[in-house]
């Protein structure tokens, strides 16, 4: 717990030391422009045409760095390319067309896997009743729930989706993941939903192939989903979700979001289900199912002056305890291929563990952003510490990442073969 | 005699107040000129000034509606510039507000006090209605500037919250005395803090009715601080009310 405190500390002092800058640099450029104008001289920047019809929204990305690595690999220069697509249009009355694709090129190329990667994310296409409350979607969607910020214990479409890791910042990891081929629909009144989806088998196993559809990592088995929303009062809305899927029994789920006061808002994730064993089933022995429960609840406080910050505890009734942990450790083969399948399930590795994400828009300069945050493993203490500047231009945003994997050699972030690694990224957006 | 002459008094002093609008209805009025009173959409120019120089620029389209219950506008803002935020959307109704990234599929519950459009609170990109939310009185009758320098008869009305729970504790606002056109405003704290003055300016023809198609917003604790609010091509809408949820983000699609 000690160095948990210490590197929460680190964190926040980075963070109360932008926003300390940040609020000197803005009192110098007031002080620097004393000399005053007319605001009601100013003028509005032109107005845009809008082509209302269709979304679309592509951008190329570059990232170079370095990864300073344990086991005596030394360095390794890291490089990627990726080009990211997104459209959105009307083809009918009533009708639209939702298309997501993403390439990356990814050096060096992890073992098994090709170097160029095709993440065909979306492909469907949807109709909707003149007053937009009932809807019918055919084709691969990403269909995600759960308000958590790091752990999503309601997120029952989550495994496997992964086809290309290219960030350990848990919100930017959402933006890459692969839909399932699904049948939904949805009805909707004022404050409410009702929505079922059924996704059913179409392949056997993932694919390596980089140009695969990959409908084995998403469509492996059949599976149904029942999804109520509710808005109980202005501040409080839930969702209540009820799942299945083939050789297994029911799963539920409920989740919940609450505006506590003009600054802060609480949410809370909660899953419940009969599985098998990860561990066993990771190691090949004999499965045993139990039923056991997953949970994520965190606070988001934001400050006047635009910091916001989050705190989350995650729990997973699944994952491995101290003695548990303590005992595969033993074995760093069986550790690696556990933490291998715990990553593919996008699953929580250990029973309990704590984060804390922060955004401050504005450090100093305008349009200067600092993402940070601390992933903290409460079963062997390990951590992982993430920051992110990035500055934006009208269409060019430039980034300079920092991640830190802390923890003894047998622990979850210690294990890792990458200590350090170093990022700058550029992406351009058409 | 002399109770005589009060009682004549009061009534003469009482007929000659409700000659004129009440402030309650002076307020009504200059909402309805700020914000149409059906269903529609309105394109917002966002341009951000720090002492002059232009630092940002921003375009959304905002829906809006009143809701059945209460009253109040409700509004679905969809970014368009700058491209990095195309698709995004930010849902406001009341203090119900929501933002979703069509990128990560995630509809994130906001406080009021997150900030997604630069200098611009989320409330000001929003359509208000204050009569809905304030208590108000009329404090005076006096000459002030405009946004365009031109001194015009106007009516200080000062409004209060009515609930603990709206943007701002008070506000201060000059109307026009003739037609109830909104000139300037003052937004308060609840500690009594300026947070920030607004100017209703460029008065043109938009769904029938003369309306303010600029804001500027100078901010109360910088001064340098300054967003103009751009407003264009006012169109009628349906927005039905089932658009106005957390669930509907994923569904938005633009008309």
């Amino acid at each position: 717990m000690a160095c948990m405190s210490r590197s929460t500390w680190r964190l926040l002092l980075i963070v109360v030391f932008m926003q300390g800058l940040a609020m000197s640099i803005a009192r110098a450029q007031v002080l620097a422009q004393a000399a005053g104008f007319d605001p009601l001289a100013l003028e509005s920047a032109p107005v845009q045409k809008i082509e209302s019809q269709s979304n679309l929204k592509m951008f190329v990305e570059g990232a170079i760095g370095t990864s300073n690595r344990r086991y005596q690999l030394g360095d390794a220069d890291l490089r990627r390319a990726s080009f990211d697509f997104n459209y959105s249009g009307r083809i009918g009355q009533g009708l639209r067309f939702v298309f997501s694709d993403r390439v990356d090129n990814i050096r060096p190329t992890s073992p098994g896997r090709d170097s160029t990667i095709n993440s065909l994310r979306e492909a469907y296409l949807s109709w909707q009743s003149d007053s937009g409350s009932d809807i019918v979607d055919i084709g691969r969607i990403n269909l995600r729930y759960g308000p958590g910020y790091g752990y999503n214990p309601t997120d029952f479409f989550r495994d496997g989706s992964l086809r290309a890791v290219t960030t350990a910042n848990p919100f930017a990891l959402r933006e890459n993941r692969l839909g399932t081929v699904v049948l939904r629909g949805q009805h909707l009144w004022t404050g409410g939903s009702l929505s079922v989806a059924y996704s059913p088998k179409l392949a056997k196993r993932p694919s390596s192939d980089g140009w695969s559809l990959d409908f084995g990592s998403t469509n492996n088995r059949d599976r149904g989903l029942v999804a109520l929303g509710t808005q109980l009062s202005e501040s409080v809305s839930t969702q209540l979700l009820a799942y299945k899927e083939q050789g297994l029994s029911p799963k539920v789920g409920a989740s919940i979001t609450a505006l506590l006061s003009n600054a802060a808002v609480a949410h809370a994730e909660w899953s419940r289900g009969s599985e098998p064993d990860l561990l066993k089933h990771t190691l090949l022995l004999p499965e045993s199912k139990s039923t056991r429960n997953r949970f994520a609840g965190g606070l988001t406080y934001t400050t006047v002056g635009k910091l916001s910050l989050t705190a989350e505890y995650q729990y997973n009734g699944f994952g491995l305890d101290k003695s548990a942990w303590a005992a595969l450790a033993a074995n760093a083969v069986n550790q690696v291929n556990y933490l291998l399948q715990a990553q593919r399930l996008q699953d929580q590795v250990p029973r309990h563990a704590f984060l804390v994400y922060a955004t401050q828009k504005d450090v100093g300069i305008k349009n200067l952003d600092l993402t940070a945050f601390l992933r903290v493993n409460l079963v062997d203490q390990s951590r992982l510490a993430w920051v992110e500047l990035r500055h934006h231009w009208p269409n060019f945003d430039l980034a300079f990442q920092l991640q830190q994997n802390i923890g003894r050699s047998t622990s979850e972030y210690g294990i890792l073969p990458d200590r350090r690694v170093i990022q700058l990224l550029g992406s351009y957006y058409f | 005699m002399k109770k005589l002459a009060l009682l004549f008094l009061s009534c003469f002093i009482g007929g000659f107040a409700s000659a004129g609008p009440s402030a309650e209805e002076i307020l009504a009025a200059s909402d309805a000129i700020r914000n149409p009173g059906r269903p529609f959409s309105v394109t917002v120019t966002l341009t951000e000034f720090q002492g002059g120089k232009q630092v940002d620029t921003s375009t959304l389209v905002s829906y809006s509606r009143t809701q059945q219950v209460g009253g109040q506008f409700a509004s679905l803002i969809r970014f368009v510039l700058p491209a990095r935020d195309a698709g995004k959307l930010m849902l406001k109704n009341g203090n119900d507000l929501w933002f979703y990234d069509p990128a990560s599929k995630a509809s994130v519950r906001i406080s009021p006090q997150q900030r997604l459009l630069g200098q611009a609170s989320n409330g000001d990109v929003a359509t208000v209605n204050f009569a809905k939310d304030y208590n108000v009185k009329l404090l005076a009758e006096e000459e002030i500037k405009d946004g365009h320098g031109k001194l015009r008869r106007a009516r200080k009305l000062g409004l209060t919250a009515a609930a603990a729970d709206v943007t701002y504790a008070s506000i201060e606002m000059w109307v026009d005395a003739g037609n109830s056109q909104p000139i300037m405003a003052r937004f308060y704290a609840e500690s009594a803090r300026l947070l920030k003055t607004a100017y209703y300016r460029h008065y043109q023809q938009q769904l029938g009715v003369e309306r303010p198609t600029e804001t500027v917003i100078i901010d109360g604790l910088n001064p340098q601080s300054v967003t103009l609010m751009r407003f264009t091509d006012y169109t009628a809408r349906v927005v039905p009310e089932t658009w106005l949820q957390r669930d509907y983000l994923p569904r938005f699609q633009p008309e």
